[in-house]
């Protein structure tokens, strides 16, 4: 019986470390999370009783919740998408061997190795219409003959701001990509070379196939940390004018410290848990599913 | 033999392509590349319609300036622009405004023997195309039709030799263009505002005076400059297609694959671009980063590098604490990392290597504990981290960021794991090793390259880390970096030169750690990667 | 086996050691914790670093209050609400706190009153008229800090080129405008406008005040959709559309406002009485002058104060509240120390709140003095009302809100709906 047992705990006891360590700094947070978003909570902070669904009411109910939530689903699906796209062609140019591959790797970390605050401020001071580098820089070239006036409305503000997502996503996902281009066996390319495969049937058939497994882990992890990303649109425009640019993470913060409605604002937070948990419950059991059936 | 023969031609073609365009090219360098144009006298009519007394009064004065100019010797043109502009009365108010112009086109190689920094450039491209044409000449005497694989050494040098010095003098094109138009612009505008007065200053107007004006402009060309606009035109820029089309030519006829040679060469192109781009906003930090504050409010578009590189910002962020900041990130950022692989090796090891219930459960729960941003968490963090009695340490940072890149950890270090045969271990148990063991000497060595990897990305995201350390660090000297430099940005006003000069320090010790780490991650990542 | 147990007893050793690794203080030490706002570039170096002759404000009060500990923290503006606000959630709210707003911290009796621990020689000293800005339900809360009061500056230069006068209503600022527009065909902006949600507020205050409105009515009772704010919204916004502005008045921040004005793109702007100072920082060479704010016709505009605060917290886990409170005492006077509190002042180019400041502060700067009379007259934001976060935010997406196109009134009205 005993080395059975031993057997059996043993895995365990590999898992305990992680375990302990998320229990106590991730899980508890949480679950303080989901206290307060039942409870009331005053403007200072100061937690109250339980209230039931007060909070969620309140949340759904308030006026800009249908334009955060429409910010959310477009700033979430245009980073994730392009930068998808983009880091992809970017990993499978770097995988190339060439002169100089090294410096440009580096260089493509650049954007990952400075905090999202810098990032956003940096690109704040860029596109200034009075007195912003990029007009300087157009003008000069004579790329153009008059100043352009970057911010115009809080559509291009919003597409701004997803530019500044997508690139600070880019190396990221190109680095998980390249991690899965490369474990390709270069034989396979070889064989097809010699069945006269195109380019794009080499793409298709072998390079993406290949790549799907890191890719959709990636995927997933950036949907999180995109839909979680606050430092960007809030170094911005804080979701001016009026949470027209707000996305759910932005909108709850700023509802959380300048507006002081707490309670909603842990509300919303449950509520995006529960969205990404769905999109990515739906994701784990299509790829668990996937490799049982291996 | 069919091949060789087409090979052949193609050869001849290229060699053709390349003295078109080489001739094309000196004819685009003889047109005209830029426009300057100079306003000498201006005058205003408000509130006017075209053809009223106030617009004909402005105007009979700007003639009248323009008959004294003549007297002296210099042509002008009359130009009027118009602002129109509704009232919120409903009627309409315009403002003419008068110049005096006098245009003067200059080609590109009007540039040459000015003495401004771009005359060098030029002659660089014009000396790099000379001696281009002259190897690819001597690589061809005797053998302009052969192959590649028949020409002897020297030929073969040579035809080499070509291309490279065509490619300096393709990329020189555009360099040319921005010296000159970053050159002209600079100090056109600094010595036409009288924003700097150097000994240097007369010099330059001579320098302008015999570009633009054949040294007839004299005292006055400090007006001139003073109103001064120029800009380039298509003509100047139609050179840089034709030293590209000779860059090709020339590499066919080296390697005789016109298609490997153009794939190449987007290779690069696009390698270029995304480069380029991605260093940009860093370009904006570094010249940011070296103006004095009265520089950072850069108006009027002119001063794409610092009048003035103050190296003095970086003592000064120095000064302001910024190194012990550095200090604390590495060390928070290091500790993170080496927390949360010394948990998510075991955990992910079983993860791909046993069999258990609840495997699944753990990999969907590790996934979900990331759902929640730290932003929402704050709160509790708080709560935890003054029970532990961590509140205010660089330990508790470390301990927060290591859990919060759990997920990220187990998940790739799992693909790893998997992606390595069990065969190897199992050969090391019978062997005598225990699990354990196995897990030190065998299978880690072998997934080093995964290790890295993770290494790299809970690195970065933990150095990167703002939120968290905002709330819990309470003393100034156990500030990361990320928290550190909001010093810079103050209710009165915002020191962006300190602020970018800071940033771009706090780069630095990333990509250096990555420039390190990098060949480890290109090979390992073979035996990486992650596999669902 | 025995190695995986290793493995864990290390990781067990970790934890504990992590845990235990916590700073002592001396048991009869009182330590308090401070928060201050990042007001300035020079803050962070007096408060911590050599910015005050060569010490600084923590080590000279140490030395000069033996037995006084202070954990003192500056905090920038962007990050103060966060921070504070999850120190007092989890139960580590400051002792001493310095901060624009007390209302919601009051109102949950979190905060104690400023008879507890004032000296009262100290209390004397603050300006009457600030003391009264800090009272609720009768009890002083928070001593003032300091101030700054905004008015008009324009570009001197510009107006005498154009030989117009400088406007004080309304109607003569859009006739400024237009001429401004006209002559300098586009090339400057006669007006600065920030609705940005850093400031918004300040953008409701100029011109609701400026028409007899306000975030009140006379009886102190909100009034935010009163007919007059209306009507002063509705101008703000018709100066944005008809182009009399900068063109991004959501976005553009006081600091760009400022940044155009020091380098001659803007000809007026309203802005704190440090814009001299920090236009001679940017390089600017403007020469400016300061006016009143434009108000409406037959009305008197008046001018803004801004005024933070310092407040103390109750702690009721002090062993010794007697002891605790004398410490807080303490560093009021340390900090309102004419000696301190004048290089404080000047320092970052704000306006003093004590009298004992007043005669040193004149001595260094003589322009002081007329803004010392301007502060006298100044109107402040309603700041002692809990509700006041709500209107804040309220007042700037209504302005937001308009900018895109909805209307003042209904916006305002659902605010005011939102507030009973």
């Amino acid at each position: 019986m005993k080395p059975t047992l031993g057997k059996k705990i043993e895995p365990y006891v590999w898992l305990l470390p992680s375990i302990v360590l998320m229990a106590i700094f991730v899980i508890f947070p949480i679950c303080i999370v989901f206290k307060l978003a039942f409870s009331e909570v005053t403007k200072a902070g100061i937690v109250g009783g339980f209230v039931g669904f007060r909070n969620f009411k309140e949340a759904i109910g308030l006026p800009a919740f249908k334009q955060v939530m429409i910010n959310t689903f477009w700033w979430v699906i245009s980073v994730v998408g392009l930068s998808t796209i983009i880091g992809f062609i970017i990993a499978l140019v770097l995988n190339q061997k060439f002169k100089g591959r090294k410096i440009a790797r580096s260089i493509i970390v650049f954007p990952w190795a400075t905090s999202l605050v810098v990032q956003a401020s940096v690109w704040n001071y860029i596109i200034k219409y009075e007195y912003g580098n990029l007009n300087n820089i157009l003008l000069n070239l004579g790329i153009i003959k008059e100043a352009i006036n970057w911010r115009s409305s809080f559509q291009v503000e919003f597409v701004w701001e997803c530019w500044v997502g997508i690139f600070v996503t880019i190396p990221f996902v190109a680095f998980c990509v390249l991690s899965g281009l490369q474990s390709i066996d270069t034989s396979l390319y070889k064989a097809a070379d010699i069945d006269g495969a195109s380019f794009w049937d080499k793409l298709f058939h072998i390079t993406i196939p290949l790549v799907k497994p890191s890719l959709t882990v990636s995927t997933v992890l950036n949907i999180i940390y995109v839909f979680n990303s606050f430092p960007i649109i809030f170094t911005m425009t804080k979701g001016a004018p009026a949470n027209k640019t707000d996305t759910l993470i932005t909108y709850l913060y700023m509802l959380n410290f300048y507006d002081r409605q707490k309670g909603p604002a842990t509300a919303l937070s449950v509520i995006g848990f529960v969205i990404l948990c769905i999109c990515a419950g739906i994701y784990m059991i299509a790829v668990m599913r996937k490799e049982d059936a291996e | 033999m069919i091949n060789d023969i087409n090979t052949k031609k193609t050869n001849r073609t290229a060699l053709l392509l390349v003295i078109a365009a080489l001739i094309l090219a000196f004819i685009f360098m003889c047109l005209p590349a830029y426009n300057f144009d100079v306003i000498i006298y201006s005058q205003k009519s408000l509130n006017t319609t075209i053809g009223d007394a106030n617009y004909s009064a402005a105007l009979a004065e700007v003639q009248k300036e323009q008959k004294r100019l003549e007297a002296e010797g210099y042509t002008s043109t009359i130009n009027e622009t118009l602002y129109e502009r509704t009232k919120k009365s409903g009627e309409v108010s315009s403002t003419v405004t008068f110049t005096l112009n006098s245009t003067v086109q200059k080609s590109m190689l009007a540039f040459l023997g000015t003495g401004l920094a771009s005359s060098y450039v030029l002659l660089a491209i014009i000396l790099f195309m000379i001696l281009s044409i002259a190897c690819l000449a001597a690589g061809l005497i005797g053998s302009s039709d052969e192959l590649w694989s028949r020409l002897n050494g020297k030929a073969k040098t040579f035809r080499t030799m070509a291309v490279a010095l065509l490619l300096v003098a393709c990329l020189l094109v555009p360099v040319f263009y921005m010296t000159n138009t970053y050159a002209l612009s600079r100090e056109i505008y600094l010595y036409g505002a009288n924003l700097i007065d150097q000994a240097g200053s007369a010099e330059f107007y001579q320098k302008i005076d015999y570009l633009l004006f054949d040294g007839t402009a004299g005292n006055n060309i400090t007006d001139f400059i003073a109103g001064m606009k120029f800009s380039s035109t298509l003509w100047g820029w139609l050179t840089l297609p034709c030293v590209f089309a000779m860059l090709i030519g020339a590499m066919q006829i080296r390697h005789g694959n016109i298609k490997h040679a153009l794939l190449k060469l987007l290779l690069y192109a696009f390698i270029i671009v995304i480069c380029v781009l991605t260093l940009y906003p860093y370009y904006v930090m570094l010249v940011t980063g070296f103006r004095s504050s009265a520089e950072t409010n850069d108006m009027y578009f002119l001063h794409i590098f610092p009048t003035k590189w103050i190296f003095q910002n970086i003592k000064s962020i120095i000064d302001r604490g910024v190194l012990g900041y550095l200090k604390n990130s590495l060390l928070i950022a290091g500790g993170a990392t080496v927390i949360a692989l010394i948990c998510g090796i075991p955990a992910a090891y079983s993860l791909a290597r046993m069999r258990y219930k609840g495997r699944k459960a753990f990999l969907g729960f590790v996934i979900m504990s990331q759902m929640f941003s730290p932003v929402v968490l704050l709160i509790g963090i708080s709560q935890l981290m003054s029970t532990l009695n961590l509140n205010d340490s660089i330990i508790g940072l470390m301990l927060i960021n290591a859990a919060f890149n759990q997920a990220f950890a187990i998940w790739l270090l799992r693909g790893t794991f998997i992606s390595i045969s069990p065969e190897m271990e199992q050969a090391g148990r019978i062997d005598g090793c225990t699990t354990l063991g196995s897990l030190w000497h065998i299978l880690l060595p072998m997934a080093a390259p995964g290790i890295v990897t993770t290494l790299i990305f809970i690195f970065i995201n933990a150095w990167n880390e703002y939120t968290i350390s905002t709330v819990l660090i309470s003393t100034a000297t156990n500030r990361p970096i990320t928290v550190g430099i909001t010093q810079f940005s103050s209710f009165n006003m915002i020191e962006w030169q300190y602020l970018f000069a800071a940033s771009l320090l706090a780069t630095i010790p990333v990509v250096i750690l990555f420039m390190c780490i990098e060949k480890h991650l290109a090979d390992g990542l073979t035996s990486g990667g992650v596999k669902g | 086996m025995k190695k995986v147990l290793a493995v864990i007893l290390a990781l067990a050793m970790i934890f504990s050691f992590a845990a235990c690794g916590e700073k002592e203080a001396a048991a009869e030490d009182i330590t308090l914790d401070v928060i201050i706002c990042q007001y300035g570039p020079n803050t962070n170096e007096w408060f911590l670093g050599k910015g005050m002759n060569g010490t600084n404000f923590v080590e000279k009060f140490e030395s000069e209050n033996p037995g006084v500990k202070l954990n003192l923290e500056v905090v920038s503006w962007n990050d103060v609400y966060t921070v504070v606000d999850t120190r007092i959630a989890s139960g580590q709210a400051p002792d001493i706190l310095n901060i624009d707003v007390f209302a919601n911290y009051a109102s949950e009796g979190l905060l104690m009153p400023v008879s507890e621990y004032c000296p009262a020689d100290l209390y004397e000293d603050f300006f009457p008229s600030f003391i009264d800005q800090s009272v609720m339900d009768g009890t002083v809360w928070a001593v003032p800090d300091l101030a700054s009061a905004r008015a008009l500056y324009y570009n001197v230069d510009m107006f005498e080129e154009m030989g117009i006068a400088v406007p004080t209503t309304w109607a003569e600022l859009e006739e400024a405008s237009e001429t401004i527009l006209d002559y300098y065909g586009g090339e400057v902006y006669p007006w600065g406008i920030d609705m940005t949600t850093d400031e918004g507020q300040a953008a409701f205050a100029y011109y609701t005040w400026g028409n007899g409105g306000g975030f009140v009515d006379a009886n102190g009772n909100w009034a935010v959709n009163s007919a007059e704010n209306v009507e002063a919204i509705e101008y703000a916004i018709d100066l944005v559309k008809n182009g009399y502005t900068n063109p991004n008045p959501e976005t553009q921040t006081r600091y760009d406002l400022q940044d155009m004005f020091a380098a001659g793109k803007l000809a007026m702007c309203i802005a704190p009485n440090s814009m001299p100072t920090y236009c001679a920082d940017k390089g600017g060479t403007v020469n400016m002058a300061t006016a009143g704010i434009p108000a409406n016709e037959g009305k008197t505009g008046s001018s803004v104060g801004v005024m933070d605060r310092i407040m103390a917290f109750k702690d009721e886990s002090a062993p010794d509240q007697a002891a605790r409170n004398e410490a807080i005492g303490k560093f009021l006077k340390f900090f309102y120390n004419p000696e301190n509190y004048v290089g404080w002042v000047s320092m970052e180019g704000f306006l003093p709140a004590v009298n004992s400041a007043v005669a040193a502060l004149v001595e260094s700067d003589p322009s002081f003095e007329a803004w010392l009379d301007v502060l006298g007259s100044c109107q402040f934001y309603p700041t002692a009302k809990a509700e006041w976060d709500q209107v804040k935010q309220g007042v700037i997406k209504a302005e937001q809100e308009a900018l895109n196109g909805a209307s003042v009134k209904d916006q305002l009205d659902a605010l005011q709906a939102a507030l009973q």
